[in-house]
């Protein structure tokens, strides 16, 4: 059975972690400070020191995952370690702040802190959830494989197309000029393949030769693999007939790998976009907090 | 129009040979269709995909005549016009279109694309499947974000405290980080005015704040005790900034906590060595010693010198005064010259302008429409003045010297001259004279000790032979108003008595008291009514600085306590206690 990062050696880092937030907690609680809990009390700096010093382990995570050769523990410990104890510091920032907030340097390293944080939720979401959905998206193939048979399949259904009707050619290959796989960041995100814009623009012509040329029933709410259908079978022998039910299957083929490789891509992507929020903030967090600590001791 | 047709044959390991063919008409047709003047056998071409037309010479419109378009100069497009030198690309088929050739309109020459060229063009056209090869990035912006902030919110507030006028700039500077940005919490609001200069109080980088930079402003504030008599480290120590902690909020500076107290006056006596003589204090609810009050007491010379007493039952006051509470009080009223009236406490006693304690009691309002000062029954309306001896001697001095003179004064004991009329112009002989002033002087004598030790003063005031002759009388110092609790700040003001919650009497038992000597000033027990100690739950929540102050030292200042830490010589030799 596979074990996951938050299960981790029984939860070992989970316990670690409920410790120290329990910890705080009733530190915090039973801490009687003069004036209101502050950053600046006996309890206000160990809770600094503790958050401080997590937040700089957090960061070496990133160097650790490089090094393979590293044996300090293995990386899915670190990542457990990661996710636990990064998420109790949310919780000891807090005390720590004594829940003050200001539109200074403090409260900018916090909210930094907090979308770091925020971020990494999505990413722990992330990595639940979405290297299943790929699996079951892919089914047993991989990634290029599929875009092998795309190409293959545009061949097969150009030679196909040409043999029933020049115009269809036409469809066809201004369909694989348009099936886009991949592109801006947005696109990658959203899954979007083209090949339906592609469709829309054969249905826009099929629709106005269809109304200069015969009195073909409106065909706006219908499918275009099913107008390719309606128009094309009017007037054309069984042989083309069959040639034509060969394309549209071909032509379905393509569409649903399309759509599986750009849900393949959306969800690798869906993976890796949280990093770019998370990794470029904590380096950020990491100039905030040392202006944090600098600033509080230049001004004792 | 004459078209030069010139193909690029390949034959192999790198040789190229052409053959050229002419193709007459304006239009130029490209397709996989047998009749087109480009023949292109490829599956990805349509029959009849593009045409090309020269329009001017050396200007071609490259024509799509399909929906999937065209490839002109690497752009998709349906219709464009270009110059000699275009690149047109359908399928693996390359039409470079030239500069008119001699004895030619327009030109083209066809090649075909080699497989490495496509498949290089293919991965150059290929899209990012994947962030990384997006515009997205990590590194860079994690530079740039780190560089940001350290310049932001370090560098430019650590600038702005070694350059003043830097930090005037940068002050004005909008968007930009002030040096605000360092601040962890919001100043005391008496510290707002100098807010943006960090260096008013914090004057060295990674130093604590210096007593010296509070004593700028705060030099005068009384010390709390001498710290050379009370040797606790919590006195010679302490800083400023160690109870004061600011940037706590607008109202965080002050300390109002229990501990701040009973953490030394707990046990203040061992604590000191017994150089304290004050009473151990801890929680008001539970661990506060009786209070003490200001007893009045006068010295010799009649000067004011209350005697500092601890509340104790029948503990008596000494106010000079004779006054039964009970008597003015009645319920019933009292007969007064207006008719029936009703006293009520605030009749007498009112509150001063800060309404902390009462103001004096006032003979002249509140007394003397009932305790008349007249004293002659033929003018029943003149009345000596009150409070003062001297000039009541002198005004029945005068009085009477004038009714003698001037005669008709109807008193049948007075000599004849004193009560005849004096006719118009009638002057009196010098021996008339001197028999009419001398019953004046005899009369104001009388009506005098009448008034001093008989009806009028001794109702109120113990009276007793004066000390010299211009003074027969005295009478004893009065003290009924004033300030009770010396070293605690009780204020009416805060105890509302206009609501039937409290009243006067809730704490001064007044109407039951017979004699002026009852001390109606209420203990701590009376106070534990409603307050309780710091953390009391069902009653008023009370630490030592609500009735106490901290910084109350008679007679030293912080200033002198500061001067003395820069000279440690002079608070080595230790006052004796």
């Amino acid at each position: 059975m596979h074990e996951s990062f938050l299960t981790h050696e029984n939860k070992r880092y989970l316990w670690v972690a409920l410790v120290l937030l329990v910890g705080s907690i009733a530190a915090y609680v039973w801490h009687d400070p003069i004036g209101r809990p502050n950053g600046g009390t006996w309890l206000g700096y160990t809770l600094g020191t503790i958050g401080a010093l997590l937040i700089v382990w957090l960061l070496l995570f990133g160097m650790r995952k490089r090094t393979y050769a590293n044996r300090v523990g293995s990386l899915r410990g670190w990542l457990s370690a990661h996710v636990y104890l990064g998420t109790v510091l949310l919780v000891i920032a807090l005390l720590h702040s004594g829940f003050q907030f200001g539109w200074n340097l403090h409260t900018l390293a916090f909210v930094l802190m907090t979308v770091v944080i925020v971020s990494g939720f999505f990413g722990v979401f992330a990595y639940l959830r979405y290297p299943q959905l790929m699996t079951r998206n892919r089914e047993n193939a991989t990634r290029q494989t599929m875009l092998d048979e795309i190409a293959e399949i545009d061949g097969n259904a150009l030679a196909l197309a040409d043999g029933i009707d020049p115009k269809l050619h036409q469809i066809v290959l201004r369909s694989i000029e348009k099936t886009r796989l991949g592109g801006g960041a947005f696109r990658l995100l959203t899954a979007h393949d083209n090949s339906e814009l592609a469709i829309e623009r054969a249905r826009e012509m099929l629709e106005k030769r269809g109304r200069a040329e015969t009195n073909a029933p409106k065909t706006e709410e219908m499918p275009t693999m099913f107008a390719m259908v309606d128009f094309l079978s009017k007037g054309v022998d069984d042989k083309a007939s069959e040639a034509l039910r060969k394309l549209i299957d071909l032509l379905s083929r393509k569409k649903s790998l399309a759509t599986r490789v750009a849900r393949d891509i959306q969800f690798q992507s869906l993976m890796e976009i949280w990093l770019y929020v998370h990794v470029p903030l904590s380096i950020g967090l990491l100039a905030a907090l040392t202006g944090h600590v600098i600033s509080v001791f230049f001004y004792w | 129009m004459r078209w030069l047709i010139r193909r690029v044959l390949k034959r192999g390991k790198g040789s190229v040979s052409y053959e050229d063919d002419t193709h007459y008409g304006d239009v130029l047709t490209i397709g996989r269709g047998s009749d087109q003047a480009i023949f292109v056998p490829d599956m990805r071409v349509a029959l009849e995909h593009a045409r090309i037309t020269a329009v001017a010479s050396g200007k071609y419109k490259v024509e799509s005549l399909i929906l999937a378009g065209i490839r002109v100069n690497n752009e998709l497009t349906y219709a464009t016009t270009v110059g000699p030198g275009a690149m047109v690309e359908i399928g693996t088929t390359r039409i470079q279109l030239l500069e008119p050739p001699v004895d030619y309109e327009a030109g083209a020459e066809i090649s075909t694309i080699d497989k490495a060229e496509i498949a290089a063009g293919v991965k150059a056209k290929a899209l990012p499947t994947s962030l990384s090869q997006t515009w997205l990035a990590k590194r860079t912006p994690s530079w740039v974000l780190f560089f940001a902030i350290a310049l932001l919110f370090i560098v430019l507030p650590m600038l702005a405290h070694y350059s003043p006028g830097f930090r005037e700039t940068l002050n004005a500077t909008p968007v930009v980080p002030h040096q605000t940005a360092w601040q962890a919490g919001e100043l005391a609001s008496a510290h707002h005015f100098f807010g943006e200069n960090c260096g008013a109080c914090h004057e060295a980088a990674f130093k604590w704040v210096r007593d010296t930079s509070c004593g700028v402003c705060h030099g005068n504030t009384p010390a709390h005790a001498d710290p050379v008599r009370f040797n606790l480290p919590e006195l010679g120590e302490a800083r400023c900034a160690h109870c004061h902690r600011d940037h706590n909020g607008q109202k965080g500076l002050i300390r109002d906590d229990q501990v701040l107290c009973d953490d030394c006056h707990k046990d203040l006596k061992t604590r000191s060595g017994g150089a304290s003589a004050l009473a151990d204090v801890a929680d008001f609810g539970t661990a506060h010693p009786e209070f003490n009050v200001n007893l009045p007491a006068w010295t010799p010379d009649g000067v004011f010198a209350p005697k500092r007493t601890v509340l104790a039952q029948g503990l008596e006051e000494q106010s000079g005064l004779k006054f039964p509470h009970d008597v003015h009080l009645d319920p019933e009223g009292l007969n007064t010259p207006d008719g029936v009236r009703r006293l009520e406490c605030e009749s007498c006693h009112v509150a001063d302008a800060g309404g902390a304690i009462m103001k004096p009691v006032d003979f002249e309002t509140m007394c003397q429409d009932c305790h008349r000062l007249d004293f002659d029954v033929r003018e029943p309306n003149r009345q000596v003045p009150h409070g003062k001896v001297p000039e009541v001697i002198y005004m029945l001095d005068e009085f009477y010297a004038r009714r003698a003179l001037e005669g008709g004064y109807n008193d049948t004991t007075a000599p004849t001259v004193v009560q005849i009329r004096r006719r118009p112009g009638q002057i009196l002989s010098q021996q008339e004279q001197v028999e009419a002033l001398a019953w004046a002087r005899s009369r104001a004598r009388t009506i005098g000790e009448s008034l001093f030790t008989g009806r009028a003063c001794t109702t109120c005031h113990a009276v007793s032979p004066g000390r010299n002759p211009g003074e027969p009388w005295q009478i004893a110092p009065v003290r009924v108003a004033g300030i009770w609790y010396a070293k605690a700040h009780f204020t009416h003001a805060a105890h509302d008595t206009t609501v039937d919650t409290m009243t006067c009497e809730s704490c001064h038992a007044a109407r039951e008291s017979k004699v002026a000597t009852d001390l109606l000033i209420p203990g701590v027990e009376n106070c534990r009514q409603c307050h309780g100690g710091e953390s009391a739950k069902n009653l008023v929540p009370t630490t030592c600085i609500q009735c106490h102050k901290y910084h109350e030292h008679e007679a030293l200042i912080l200033s002198e306590l500061q001067a003395r830490a820069k000279a440690p010589a002079a608070a080595a030799t230790p006052q004796t206690p």
